[in-house]
């Protein structure tokens, strides 16, 4: 084929390529306009604070009714040491070296696989807040989104009957005007809160100034949940 | 920052859906594979009688699918919230879409079966008063048989559909699977309809009919070992998940469902009944429910091994 395209053939193609395209451009500015007036809610989980005293954890199941044995936030405790093998850093079989406490909950995707794939829009973002929850009226129960969650942070409440997730206590106190549960309850300041999209809001200058990861962040969920991990070297 | 973080509990224990999808997704499949296939060869014959393979599969298709809804309803938290997801849709759902296909196909499945068996239930007296409704229904036989066609392979399809969406999963969250279920669905289902035609609707064991859907089985057959094949070597050669999940082909117990179960009785059993024994045999009623039996059995081990070693290979 020619290097050269004939200038009317790509004036033709051109125009076809804009009337194509225009259309779907202006899909996406709208889309953009309308996010940037809404909020949207971060929670940072720092490392170097949480003591795994599980305070979070019991003010959760109080403020959200939750049954026994059912939990929406849990702390998995993680140590660099190998079960059956001297710890590397005190030489002991069983010692407290290099204990550290990690958040595990539903990670409010911004693109949350729950979201897409709940047949009758139980699982669903707050129109207001855009926070994902469920409307546990409108729950079959087919467990797709406990499948989907890329993070296993999804549960069954037995209560209910019907799937539940953490959704920084949208109902039982974000409504009311306060803190979520959790973070109201830790007393080493490891867990912060607010609204990402306020520059003037503390998440937003502490997530500017501190570094800070988020779980399996190549699914392409965007979750709003940072953590911030200990970066301590040795002793 | 040169740092990650992940953790490894999750919320719910064990896995989000159980074997009684497995076997939904299994009475889905021969459904679909068997309406499928007895319709394709009606239009490709140009058939207008009721043949015996029509009756068999129209009937076969119309009890499994029900009894997948069965199994799907059971499979729900609370089995009494199933209205809710007939009232309320979402169609970005893979399965809000696929309520809507099944409940088009089911009463379009009940009434080609109808109109397939309008001889064998128009001699049970009991039955009389549905004579002029089965009249109505004949002059849109033809669309409505159509429609059923399309919907069939739509149902195949979408039970693939349904668990590929389950993106932590590497051997599920393939594109291939739909396609690996439309054909498995097709073998096993056509097996199915074929030994009901024989044994209840007295099909001659070597009719024209039977020999052409003989001759299918082997192409369809061929089609599902290499998407099988697909599968396992995208995840061999792709990245950490896929290749932690590749385990699942060589340890544990679902690796030997997958060898014994899909590799051994689904594709060598039949293969071996067909070929490597004499002409006598491979020719006789035996050999013919044995290598059927084998495609039903290895298809329902390929559905549990898909969906249960998947979730168990979670990254």
């Amino acid at each position: 084929m020619s290097e050269n395209i004939e200038r009317r053939r790509f004036l033709k193609s051109a125009g076809m390529c804009s009337l194509i395209l225009t259309p779907l451009a202006g899909c996406s500015v709208k889309e953009d306009a309308d996010s940037a007036h809404k909020p949207h809610y971060v929670m940072v989980f720092d490392q170097n604070k949480c003591v795994g005293c599980g305070d979070c954890k019991t003010a959760c199941n109080q403020a959200n009714n939750l049954p026994a044995g059912v939990s929406r936030v849990i702390l998995e405790q993680q140590s660099g040491r190998v079960e059956g093998q001297a710890c590397p850093h005190c030489g002991k079989m069983v010692c407290d070296c290099e204990r550290k406490f990690v958040r595990v909950s539903c990670q409010q995707c911004k693109n949350a696989p729950c979201v897409t794939v709940c047949p009758t829009g139980a699982a669903h973002r707050d129109a207001k807040t855009g926070i994902v929850t469920m409307d546990a009226s409108k729950c079959a129960g087919c467990k797709y989104c406990i499948g989907a969650c890329p993070y296993n942070a999804r549960l069954i409440n037995n209560n209910t009957d019907v799937a539940d997730n953490c959704d920084f206590c949208l109902h039982s106190k974000l409504s009311k005007g306060e803190l979520p549960a959790c973070v109201q309850s830790c007393k080493y300041d490891a867990l912060i809160f607010g609204d990402a999209n306020d520059p003037q809001s503390y998440v937003s200058k502490l997530l500017a100034v501190k570094d800070s990861v988020r779980i399996k962040p190549q699914f392409g969920t965007e979750p709003s949940l940072r953590y911030i991990p200990i970066v301590k070297l040795g002793v | 920052m040169d740092t990650s973080m992940d953790f490894t509990l999750g919320l719910s224990q064990g896995v989000a859906w159980p074997w009684p999808i497995a076997v939904y997704l299994f009475f889905a499949g021969i459904s679909g594979g068997a309406l499928t296939i007895a319709l394709a060869l009606r239009f490709y014959l140009g058939q207008v009688e009721n043949t015996a393979f029509l009756k068999a599969a129209t009937l076969l298709s119309f009890v499994t699918i029900s009894l997948g809804m069965l199994c799907l309803v059971l499979d729900l938290t609370n089995p009494l919230f199933f209205w809710r997801i007939l009232v309320f849709y979402n169609l970005n759902s893979v399965m809000s879409i696929g309520v809507i296909a099944l409940s088009v196909y089911i009463p379009l499945v009940a009434v080609v079966a109808l109109l397939a068996l309008e001889k064998e239930l128009m001699a049970i007296p009991q039955l009389k008063f549905l004579a002029p409704i089965i009249a109505k229904l004949k002059g849109f036989r033809r669309p409505m048989e159509a429609l059923a066609l399309v919907l069939a392979l739509s149902v195949c399809a979408y039970t693939g559909f349904l668990i590929s969406a389950l993106i932590r999963f590497p051997l599920i969250n393939t594109s291939v699977l739909p396609a690996l279920f439309i054909a498995s669905g097709l073998s096993a289902g056509g097996a199915s309809a074929k030994m009901l035609a024989v044994w209840l609707f007295k099909e001659p064991l070597h009719s024209g009919e039977m020999k052409i859907l003989h001759g299918a089985e082997w192409p369809i057959m061929f089609a599902e070992a290499m998407f099988i094949f697909m599968i396992a070597t995208a995840l061999l050669t792709g990245n950490a998940g896929g290749q932690f999940a590749f385990a699942a082909f060589h340890e544990g117990v679902w690796a030997s469902v997958f060898w014994i179960g899909v590799v051994g009785i689904g594709f060598a059993a039949p293969l071996l009944l067909n070929f490597a024994t004499g002409k006598h045999f491979s020719h006789s009623a035996k050999a013919f429910y044995m290598s059927g039996m084998c495609a039903v059995v290895g298809m329902m081990c390929l559905r549990l091994f898909i969906l249960l070693a998947g979730q168990n290979y979670a990254i």
